[in-house]
């Protein structure tokens, strides 16, 4: 017999009972009783007859370093951890949003070098990027950049570089992240972006005045970090 | 492969939970059984994400009943007292001491109902630690500033609800009686944080935000503002107003249909009209803060809301809208009843307008009820010409059915400002014109709505959502503060022709109330699902995924048959603390006879 039926079986032996009791029993408490079991058995057996789909999960997805062989294949990777595990989809738009609390990434490959695409990813702090979208002077957006190689989220390096390829082919870049720089589980390790260094620009370190400082069209504006 | 191996593994275990269906008592029981049946022995070194009791159907399912009680529960505690202080507010600004006494006998159920529902919360909270200990760990690492206020808002509380309930008697007079009120505002002041607190909790899993560095109390700040949170807050404030009312009411319903005095029946049947009164006033704009919450969900995040709307839980809204309709109509057929009944004289006289109602509520029901697309074979479907009907199909599309919505909350606050009028004739000079305006005002509100609803079919969806649904729900709403007030000085110096008497309801007023409250319960339990369902396999959606067994949402059936199970079983709990709440009453009543 299958679930349904069973269930079906159930709500009818429910009504039927609740039917009873008020056919055959005339103290008041249990005859509302009958009556709410008829009531919960009608409202089951209606819920049993519309359609039946229950939502089944989807495979889980594994960083398999073995899979790995091209840029591309990087990429791929990166644009799942991007809207899964990375969180990034919860704050970050790809394109302009009314509703993205913090910057639009369209684009963002091809306007920032992947060191200091890194460097915003472990160390969010060190350059704050405002919000230009209103008039008058710029704010800072609601949500705060979290560290992305710590807990809570806290991605591999493999996967961060994984984000990274994504948001560069997303842009229309060349992919510079390469295979090679994976690190392989027992292998030699990979080598890490070297410190940031942001061509064109240099940190300020006074901050009121940073505040007033407006992007160039297409970059970045940096406030350097506390 | 994999499908078949789940289904294989949900099947069993289904099917053992549905031969252990019968009963909670099971479940209580075995809760004291010793631990050998944990069915994932993690070794010593590894963190335990899951524990399971397959024997008594799965951790899933356990929580399901516990916490949904526990919810259920939470919800009485809360609405109770606001429907209490609004009764002795109501008794102490006119001078009736029945309301007073109505407002007392249902504070008496609240030291029981706390205690109930501590229990089930305790047991919950051991349940959640036990089978969800990675969840647990990374909530409480998140949100353990809000444990401590959550436990001091209990505290202060439970202090104000001894204060209120033991200083009834001695607080009745003059400033004392003022202070007392004041008691009763700040016992459902902290009752409303206890319920925002947890609500953070649950909102965060559905609509995290990310959580950056900073204090425990920064983060906990920044967890609980999430895009969800006031919108549940709102709606579940107003839903437990509409629980407690439609509860009281089901309460007042039982005692009517098995009073054996005329006095009795008098109290029970004006006891029955406050509490379906009451659930009515909170009901109306109900689906406006439903409507307000789908938005935010939308907003926060487009999948979610199509997986609510427009996925597998989209046959949902129909059993919704089906309930929503049932509990209209309830409402709706108890005012006429108390139309016909209570006022002599009456049924003529109204006897028109209430068909007329009907007939509205039900076809206003029934375009609620039509599905966006149908399930149909494919040859169905290409008959059909599609998966719409050529139809009908045009009454499953949000536009109508926030339309009908409306309409439908529009009959209903006439069905009770008709019942407000009935048996009194208006002696004010004003009086006609005043008639007139609100006719004009009701009627062109109604072609308004309709205008606005056709009209929603030729504008983009982005126009119809952020104007027009809005712009219907405002007018609903202007309506309702514009007729009340005018109605209320109208009926101040009106003269009552036909007196009410109460006591001579029918029997089925009593399961009218009855089905009323079962509605509401059941329209929590179903909801209460959809929210769950549509995290679909994350624990909190797109930050922590559910990796145990149970990482699917069951179809609508199953589930329904859990919503069943769990109403009845909070049904007999709020039977228990009615009967031992007024245990000592009845001794007393015995005793004095």
């Amino acid at each position: 017999m299958s679930e349904v039926a069973m269930l079906q079986l159930i709500g009818l032996g429910v009504v039927g009972t609740g039917v009873a009791i008020l056919l055959f029993i005339q103290s008041r408490f249990p005859r509302v009783i009958g009556f709410v079991m008829i009531v919960l058995g009608l409202f089951s057996l209606v819920a049993l007859s519309v359609p039946q789909m229950a939502s089944l999960p989807p495979v889980e997805e594994k960083f398999d370093v073995a899979s790995i062989k091209t840029a591309n294949d990087m990429a791929v990777i990166g644009q799942k951890i991007f809207f899964s595990k990375g969180q990034c989809a919860l704050c970050h738009s790809i394109g302009p949003s009314e509703a993205a609390r913090c910057p639009d990434l369209k684009g963002i490959g091809a306007k920032l070098s992947r060191e200091f695409m890194y460097e915003s990813l472990t160390q969010p702090q060190a350059y704050i990027y405002l919000d230009y979208r209103h008039e008058g002077v710029p704010k800072e957006y609601p949500a705060r950049m979290p560290y992305i190689n710590k807990n809570p989220i806290g991605l591999t390096k493999n996967e961060i570089l994984s984000v990274i390829a994504f948001l560069q082919q997303m842009s229309g870049e060349p992919i510079t992240v390469s295979p090679s720089e994976i690190e392989v589980p027992g292998g030699a390790p990979a080598v890490v972006p070297a410190a940031p260094a942001v061509p064109g620009k240099t940190p300020v370190t006074d901050k009121a005045k940073q505040k007033n400082m407006k992007a160039d069209a297409g970059l970045v504006a940096m406030v350097h970090g506390q | 492969m994999r499908h078949d191996r789940l289904s294989g593994e949900q099947g069993s275990r289904r099917g053992w939970w549905m031969l252990s269906i019968a009963g909670l008592a099971l479940l209580a029981g075995a809760l004291g059984f010793p631990v050998a049946g944990w069915a994932e022995e993690a070794a010593p070194q590894a963190a335990t994400a899951y524990r399971d009791l397959p024997q008594l159907g799965g951790s899933r399912n356990i929580v399901w009943v516990v916490a949904q009680l526990h919810l259920l529960l939470a919800g009485f505690v809360l609405g109770v007292p606001i429907f209490a202080w609004l009764c002795e507010v109501v008794g102490w600004k006119t001078g009736e001491k029945r309301y007073d006494k109505l407002a007392k006998e249902f504070t008496k159920l609240l030291t029981s109902s706390y205690a109930t529902t501590a229990l089930f919360g305790g047991i919950l909270l051991f349940l959640l630690i036990g089978f969800y200990p990675k969840l647990m760990a990374y909530l409480s690492d998140i949100f353990f500033p809000s444990f401590v206020v959550y436990c001091l808002l209990f505290l202060l509380e439970t202090a104000t609800l001894y204060l209120y309930w033991y200083g009834w008697d001695v607080m009745q007079d003059g400033g004392k009686k003022t202070f007392h009120i004041f008691l009763g505002f700040l016992l459902n002041v902290f009752a409303f944080f206890i319920m925002v607190v947890p609500n953070s909790w649950a909102t965060f899993q559905a609509s995290p935000v990310v959580i950056s560095e900073g204090t425990d109390l920064q983060r906990a700040w920044a967890a609980t503002w999430n895009p969800t949170w006031w919108p549940v807050n709102i709606h579940r404030l107003i839903a437990n107003v509409v629980l407690g009312g439609y509860i009281c009411g089901a309460y007042a319903g039982v005692r009517y249909l098995s009073a054996k005095t005329p006095e009795e029946r008098e109290h029970y049947d004006w006891m029955g009209y406050v509490g379906n009164f009451i659930g009515v006033f909170g009901l109306l704009p109900l689906p406006f803060a439903g409507y307000w919450l789908m938005r935010e969900v939308y907003q926060y995040n487009q999948q979610m809301g199509i997986t609510l709307m427009g996925g597998f839980l989209s046959w949902l809204f129909i059993l919704q809208a089906m309930l929503i309709g049932v509990l209209f109509l309830g409402s709706n057929y108890y005012f006429w009843l108390g139309i016909t009944h209570r006022i002599p004289g009456s049924e003529q006289q109204y006897k028109k307008p209430i068909m007329a109602m009907l007939v509205i509520l039900l076809l206003c029901l029934g375009v609620w009820m039509t599905p966006h697309s149908l399930v149909a074979s494919l040859e169905e479907a290409r008959k059909l010409g599609g998966t719409h009907h050529p139809l009908l199909g045009a009454f499953g599309v949000m536009s109508a059915k926030m339309t009908v919505a409306n309409l439908m909350i529009l009959v209903t606050f006439m069905s009770f400002i008709m019942y407000w009028r009935a048996g009194k004739e208006e002696t004010a000079t004003w009086a006609k014109m005043a008639k007139s305006v609100m006719s004009g005002v009701l009627v062109v509100a109604a072609l308004v709505v309709i205008v606005l609803g056709v009209w929603g079919y030729f504008v983009p969806a982005i126009v119809r959502i952020n104007y027009f649904s809005v712009a219907q729900v405002l007018i609903v709403l202007f309506v309702m503060v514009t007729i009340t007030p005018l109605t209320a000085l109208l009926l101040k110096s009106a003269k009552t022709t036909t007196e009410m008497i109460w006591g001579r309801m029918p029997p089925r007023a009593g399961y009218a109330l009855v089905l009323n409250a079962i509605m509401v319960i059941l329209l929590m339990t179903l909801m209460g699902y959809a929210r769950s369902s549509s995290r679909v396999h994350w624990h909190i959606y797109g930050v922590m995924r559910d990796s145990s067994p149970y990482a699917y949402s069951p179809a609508l059936g199953y589930a329904a048959a859990f919503m069943s199970l769990n109403t009845f079983a909070f049904c007999m709990l709020v039977a228990f603390i009615f009967w031992v709440a007024t245990m000592g009453d009845k001794a007393k009543a015995g005793g004095g006879h």
